[in-house]
């Protein structure tokens, strides 16, 4: 196909693939309603379609009813949430710390607010989910303080490198934590072992609805924020140099970071890899602007769960934690990821 | 150099006699004696009980902290540990894969299927950093991953396994020093005196490793060579100490900082230091978790972490 020669010129291209990237994100937004309607078709009965719709309208009291809303219409929502936010906090991350690496999984995040959440039911008693977001966001906050300090300490300031490995540390010392909590509490053990590893089966619609606002915040402020944090994922020095208040900006990406990580926790456990691999998938798609990243990482990162979720349960006919899914899906993506790019991460 | 070797040193010998003494049935230092001599109830708990334990913790502790310096001296990171690099993981499935798949008595294998799975998690770190040669930073990062995927099949066969043999798997995940007696102490110094030896032996190859890879080539050193050796031995070594232990992690991590508080920069004198600063970090994680009645596993890194935390605050100005 022959272009104008305006499109060859510099920044041509970019702006032609923009022009590609509405119509995309439409897709990808219309999308994610068909991948949640055929998530609620598959499970251990098979419904069709039209049950579905039907009890979605109008709720008649059959067994297929009560369990398309109690059962699968939960689990599916969680899972487009959960997807959704962690992916948005992963690219929020890459884009303001320059890092491809970094994603709430790898640097401890959710591993702290895991942390938070056990030790609130454990030591305190607390199970309103209302309450544990709380715990949820402070341990949140606290881990990434926690590994940012360490990792940037040292000469070179905080490299992709020791961001991880600080990361990696901080999720070893809390799951060891947790297991001597654990050890010593079988009833707390018993309620959060499945919740542990990352699991979207099990939350009644109540908990998803006390969670879910917070995401949806967290989800809303990236968006509308989504201009200055591409301006701060083009460097400190370039930021600083058109105006822009990068104290300011970075702290309310931490915020933005924390809100959509600690409810997804809170609401499904320690998902890993979603926050790292959509935002790269998205990259791939849309190129270099973290505009378009942010936006198509809603949808992709809901896609992505509920139908990894979903696809297991209809095809290979196993019930299994999302966490683990995930970890089997974005560990390889990650490796390929660290042969390819491994010579400019130091 | 002198002071410096004399502080861990006495350090880990009160650390043993007061493990030795310590306990439901506390012994005086004249029973240790009189065990020596030839008292047949503290010859019992101190030659039986305590005495294999110490020593299994003194070895175990020194392997690690062997394998720790030569983790961080290959991959030039001072917070690289094979514990952390996926070589833990890779014992902890082969352990899970036969405490879940295999029926009948299972016990005497699993320190085989332990090191079976650590050499395996490493082969495959290695193999899948390789390109076009080795780098510290894929090794590092592959490692995590390879860390994620094993921790994923565990909790897989953990999820969908019967309850009973995810329990036993759980218990030996968590690490621990329970059983140790004089059968797994010589299988273990079987495994590991010969690589202990051949890393002293190979100490300057790794502080010529402190170097950038440009430099070890100019001077003909043949750098890909000397980093598959060393990784070897760092497998050979986090490898047993996996099978007479379990999975114990930051000890690899936080003996060679230690050392290189207290010391000479050399590896000539700084493995001899690791090795005694591992096996006081395990002794009293043992001693403790007794104490708190806890796996000496999960004390590591409630011991560890603290302490890499104030060591990088102090080197950040480096």
């Amino acid at each position: 196909m022959r272009r104008p020669a305006s499109d060859i010129a510099p920044g041509g291209r970019s702006r032609s693939r923009n022009g590609m990237c509405g119509p995309a994100l439409v897709i990808a937004l219309a999308a994610v309603p068909l991948m949640a309607v055929w998530a609620m078709t598959v499970g251990a009965s098979p419904i069709a379609l039209d049950t579905i719709l039907a009890a979605l309208t109008g709720f008649d009291g059959s067994r297929a009813h009560i369990v398309v809303l109690d059962v699968r219409l939960p689990r599916v929502l969680a899972g487009l949430v959960v997807g959704a936010q962690l992916a948005v906090a992963g690219a929020i991350m890459q884009a303001v710390t320059g890092n491809p690496l970094a994603s709430p999984g790898l640097l401890g995040i959710n591993a702290g607010a895991a942390f938070a959440v056990v030790l609130a039911i454990a030591l305190a008693g607390v199970d309103a989910t209302a309450t544990l977001i709380w715990f949820a966001f402070a341990g949140a906050a606290g881990a990434a303080i926690c590994v940012y300090a360490v990792g940037s300490a040292g000469r070179g300031g905080a490299t992709p490198l020791k961001l991880a490995l600080a990361g990696a540390v901080l999720t070893a010392f809390l799951a060891s934590l947790t297991t001597a909590i654990l050890l010593r509490d079988q009833g707390t053990l018993d309620s959060v072992r499945l919740w542990s590893v990352g699991s979207l089966a099990g939350r009644p619609l109540s908990v998803v609805a006390a969670v879910a606002p917070y995401g949806l915040a967290g989800l809303a402020g990236a968006l509308l924020a989504a201009r200055p944090i591409m301006t701060l994922s083009l460097g400190s020095e370039l930021s600083r140099s058109v105006g822009q208040n990068l104290a300011g900006w970075r702290l309310a990406c931490a915020v933005l970071v924390v809100l959509l990580a600690g409810s997804a926790v809170a609401l499904a456990g320690p998902v890993g890899f979603v926050g790292l691999v959509v935002p790269h998938m998205a990259r791939l798609l849309v190129g270099p602007d973290y505009r378009w990243i942010i936006a198509f990482s809603a949808p992709l990162g809901a896609l992505l769960v509920v139908g990894a979720d979903a696809a297991l349960r209809g095809l290979a006919g196993i019930d299994l934690p999302v966490g683990i899914t995930m970890a089997a899906i974005g560990a390889p993506v990650f490796i390929a990821l660290a042969r390819r790019r491994a010579w400019d991460l130091r | 150099m002198r002071a410096g070797i004399a502080l861990p040193v006495s350090l880990a010998l009160a650390m043993a006699l007061l493990t030795l003494a310590w306990g439901d049935a506390g012994l005086a230092p004249a029973d240790i004696l009189a065990a020596l001599r030839g008292d047949p109830v503290a010859g019992v708990v101190v030659g039986t009980l305590r005495g294999p334990r110490v020593a299994v913790a003194i070895l175990v502790g020194a392997c690690l902290a062997v394998a720790g310096t030569i983790t961080q001296a290959v991959m030039r990171n001072p917070l690289a540990e094979p514990g952390l690099l996926g070589i833990n993981g890779g014992a902890g499935l082969g352990v899970t894969i036969l405490i879940v798949h295999l029926t009948g008595p299972t016990g005497h294998l699993m320190p085989l299927a332990g090191f079976a799975g650590a050499t395996l998690a490493a082969a495959a770190i290695y193999g899948l950093a390789w390109r076009q040669g080795t780098s510290a930073i894929r090794l590092i990062l592959v490692g995590i991953g390879i860390g994620a995927l094993t921790g994923a099949a565990i909790s897989f066969l953990t999820a969908f396994g019967d309850v009973r043999d995810v329990q036993r798997a759980v218990g030996w995940m968590a690490g621990s020093l329970y059983g140790a007696d004089w059968t797994r102490f010589s299988w273990l110094l079987a495994w590991s005196m010969p690589a202990l030896v051949a890393t002293r032996l190979l100490a300057r190859e790794l502080d010529i490793l402190g170097f950038d890879d440009d430099c070890i080539q100019s001077l003909g050193l043949r750098l890909h060579l000397m980093r598959g050796i060393l990784i070897l031995l760092c497998t050979i070594l986090a490898g047993a100490a996996v099978a007479a232990a379990g999975p114990l992690a930051f000890i690899g991590l936080l003996a060679p900082h230690l050392a290189r508080i207290c010391g000479d920069t050399r590896h000539a004198y700084r493995l001899p230091l690791a090795a005694t600063w591992g096996a006081i970090l395990l002794l009293a994680a043992d001693l403790g978790g007794r104490l708190l009645n806890l796996p000496a596993g999960v004390l590591t890194p409630l011991i560890g972490v603290p302490f890499i935390g104030i060591l990088l605050w102090k080197q950040r100005d480096d």
